[in-house]
């Protein structure tokens, strides 16, 4: 297979390009259910055009004159948004390790780990707003309210996050711990912890960040922090406001998660020496 | 993205000249502070087939991609055919690097992707950018392209994944992809050192036949010192940057190499031990 | 190389980290103690009242485990706009996604100048909640699918492009040496190996981002951005939570055929 081995002149044995049969009628699928689904929409495409105009137009009622008197409010409401998903991180990470650990394979036994394992996607399955919702008759319009409903509505997906770090272990070290004869307990403690402990504390970091923003969100309806304040401002139509809390809350967010993300690499890093 | 289909001498591959090399007085310091080359000159001229010896961190890399331009050198010139290398920007410089294949040892493939696009690369410094944002390919190139894969064997591969090859076929692909171009001279750096000796001797004599029959000037980074002498005519060693040989590959001695690589010849320096 | 055993092992200095974690826990614990002062903003741990009303939520709860699955069908037509809505988004913000990811990676675009701006567009716009987009856009466009649609639109873009840049960051792409030596431009690279090369990143994103849809699009309506959200506001002001039980249930469902077609999807796809 070297040059001098001239294949056939070309034009001759060029191969035929495979069929792409199956690529296009996959796309034509896609493409179709995209269009009808648009067309089916109750939705003026004509508008579209009009919104980047309309909004510009309010863009400028909210950025150029921000309401900045309105400032200590709103940070007040920011810290208790902040409160909400620092608290209802805490009690989604103290359920979902132990919950978690014990949906893992090779941990607890088959019954406990499939019936966790629905309970987590069901979790999943139900928006946060719906699990607030529910609360909202028990504790009121309260931000215990939504620390609460962060804090069942993130179990889904934390304590998934938990057994699939839990599994991805090496199997030397809990095999030690149970040829030593070490009980389930003792496991946990010795095997599985030492090893997932900055995962973990990675995953709970980005939880918080998670709950920052669910924490507007749920602000929304009625359960306290710059969401709640965020809505009235929107619904008295007082545009410098809304401007002002949308520079709060973009704000916020950045910084916490660029702080939040700096600890977790660090942590990450710190584990991987 | 407005760059314009140029018919110049870019386009005219249907007879490739070939071109010298001149590097004077070159040196090469990374930003980090390491000097790669130390006040290399070097005259290569058209049609000849060097290779470039020393260890791995002697500067072989560097030197081989001063000379199209992929590392700028710190002080001195480099002239490739008409061109000074040194001077060209922008457009003007990938139209020079559209006159010089290269090969890697890492074979450099879109793996995810068929034969057919990875060596319609070659045709990109010809191809107006809207082109391949279309995705739409000349005549002209598909037919460089087919030619490129008949003449290191591999027509029958064109559509072929290319993580679905051997290291050997995708080696070829990689010259196919330089081929198409249609170049005037070839870079190879450390082609055969990630393949196993028949299958390095085949892709050696590949590269021999492109200089044989089409008379393009050849440079090779090897550090098997057998290859070297085998494979071309003349031959530069290369260490801590600077050249310590140069002179015809066979003639080269036991005691020129145990200077060009500061220590005595040991068995993994050559391919057949 | 000492000639005796050593009876006293030498140690090396034990990291004395013992101060750097009392530090850590100390500032944990002084955060938490700040979030629960209600004076300050901080939440007020109120669990007298879960103990006072439980019996409301327990109620409520089983209004809502016995749903009226009667009320099922006034749901299709409202849920079929949540689809649709999901589906239109998630299709919008693919196409876009694609030219913005390319420009957001570093490897991608190698230019600070050009690359800062869209990876701090994308995080401004990642830093504004889905809701929050849905009631501003609510009150500037008006009730219905469009600002939903829009809110989709945003959110996913910024997922896709944070994710799948970092992806292509984080992975090697000799490839691209290999177009920029034949002569190649940035943009060629990109387009002609860089994105079939991307391509199952940006998939995996894609149908992850239709997933996110369903769910989120399934409250956008509580805020009047269109959809099955509406219906639950509406029932739920009515206190009619064995509906409101039905629609939830309605949207497991249909999240969790979403889910399972999309693993069926990512199958085939690798």
């Amino acid at each position: 297979m070297t040059v001098d081995e001239k294949a056939a002149p070309l034009g001759v044995s060029i191969p035929a390009p495979p069929s792409r049969l199956g690529q296009t009628a996959a796309a034509v699928v896609v493409g179709a259910v995209l269009l009808a689904s648009a067309a089916d929409l109750d939705i003026d495409w004509g508008e579209v055009w009009s919104i980047p105009g309309q909004i510009q137009r309010y863009g400028r009622l909210m950025f150029t004159d921000p309401d900045w008197e309105r400032l200590p409010r709103a940070l007040f409401e920011t810290w208790r948004s902040i409160s909400m998903a620092w608290l209802g991180a805490i009690l989604c990470v103290v359920l979902s390790i132990p919950l978690g650990m014990l949906a893992a394979h090779g941990v607890g036994p088959t019954w406990l780990r499939l019936t966790l394992r629905a309970v987590f996607a069901v979790i999943r399955a139900v928006p946060e707003v719906i699990i607030a919702l529910l609360l909202l008759t028990v504790t009121g319009f309260t931000p215990f309210t939504g620390m609460l409903a962060l804090g069942i509505a993130g179990i889904g997906t934390q304590a998934k996050w938990v057994y699939e770090a839990v599994e991805s272990i090496d199997d030397g070290a809990p095999e030690a711990v149970v040829a030593a004869g070490g009980a389930i307990a003792e496991l946990a403690r010795w095997a599985l912890w030492p090893a997932v402990a900055p995962a973990l504390t990675s995953f709970a970091l980005y939880r918080f960040e998670i709950n920052i923003r669910t924490s507007a969100v749920l602000g929304l309806i009625g359960a306290g922090g710059i969401g709640s304040m965020l809505t009235n401002y929107t619904n008295f139509r007082q545009w410098n406001t809304v401007g002002m809390l949308l520079v709060v809350v973009i704000t916020a967010t950045m910084i916490i998660d660029a702080t939040s993300g700096r600890i977790r690499r660090r942590i990450m890093e710190g584990a991987k020496q | 993205m407005t760059d314009q289909h140029e018919v110049g001498p870019g386009s005219d591959v249907s007879g490739p000249t070939s071109w010298s090399i001149h590097l004077n007085d070159v040196s090469v310091t990374y930003p980090n502070g390491t000097t790669a080359l130390r006040n290399v000159s070097l005259d290569i001229p058209a049609g000849e087939m060097v290779s470039i010896v020393g260890l791995s961190g002697s500067g072989k890399s560097t030197l081989i991609r001063v000379m199209n331009g992929l590392v700028p050198v710190t002080t001195g010139t480099v002239a490739v055919g008409p061109h000074e290398v040194t001077h060209l920007r922008g457009r003007q410089l990938r139209q020079l690097r559209g006159h010089i294949g290269m090969i890697f040892q890492g074979f450099n493939l879109a793996e995810r992707t068929s034969v057919f696009r990875n060596v319609m690369v070659g045709r990109f410094a010809d191809t107006p950018t809207y082109r391949t944002l279309l995705g739409v390919s000349s005549e002209r190139d598909r037919d460089l392209v087919f030619a490129g894969l008949d003449s290191v064997g591999m027509l029958d591969k064109v559509w072929t994944r290319a993580s679905d090859l051997s290291g050997g076929q995708k080696q070829r692909v990689a010259i196919a992809r330089a081929l198409a171009q249609g170049p005037s001279v070839m870079l190879a750096d450390e082609p055969v050192a990630s393949l196993d000796p028949p299958t390095a001797h085949s892709v050696m004599n590949d590269l021999r036949h492109i200089n044989g029959e089409r008379g393009l000037t050849v440079l090779v980074n090897l550090h098997l010192i057998d290859l070297a002498q085998q494979y071309t005519t003349r031959m530069i060693g290369l260490r801590a940057g600077e050249i310590v040989f140069d002179g015809p590959a066979a003639e080269a001695t036991e005691s020129n190499f145990e200077h060009i690589y500061g220590r005595p010849i040991k068995s993994n320096d050559k391919l057949a031990n | 190389m000492t000639d005796t055993a050593p009876t006293v092992w030498e140690l090396p200095p034990k990291p004395t980290n013992r101060a750097r974690i009392a530090l850590i826990i100390g500032a944990i614990a002084t955060f938490t103690t700040l979030t629960c002062l209600p004076a300050i903003g901080g939440v007020e741990l109120d669990f007298a009242s879960l103990v006072d009303n439980w019996r409301n939520g327990a109620r409520l709860g089983r209004e809502f485990i016995q749903p009226d699955l009667s009320f099922l069908p006034r749901t299709y037509r409202p849920m079929l706009e949540t689809l649709q809505m999901a589906v239109v988004g998630a299709g919008v913000a693919a196409v876009l996604s694609v030219p913005l990811t390319l420009w957001a990676a570093r490897q991608t675009n190698p230019r600070l100048a050009t690359r800062q701006p869209v990876r701090f567009t994308i995080n401004v716009v990642r830093a504004v909640p889905d809701l929050v987009y849905a009631t501003v856009l609510v009150a500037v466009i008006g009730v219905g699918p469009l600002p939903g649609l829009i809110t989709l639109i945003l959110f996913d873009i910024g997922i896709v492009v944070k994710l799948v840049s970092e992806a292509i960051d984080a992975g090697e792409h000799p490839y691209m040496e290999a177009g920029m030596a034949a002569g190649g431009t940035q943009v060629q690279v990109n387009r002609g190996v860089v994105l079939a090369q991307s391509w199952p990143f940006f998939t995996n994103q894609w149908l992850y981002v239709l997933e996110l849809n369903v769910r989120i699009s399934a409250i956008l309506g509580v805020v009047g951005a269109g959809g099955i959200g509406r219906l639950i506001s509406e029932r739920r002001a009515f206190f009619a939570y064995d509906d409101v039980g039905a629609i939830v249930f309605e949207i497991l469902v249909v999240v969790i055929v979403i889910e399972l077609f999309s693993n069926l999807v990512r199958r085939r796809l690798t």
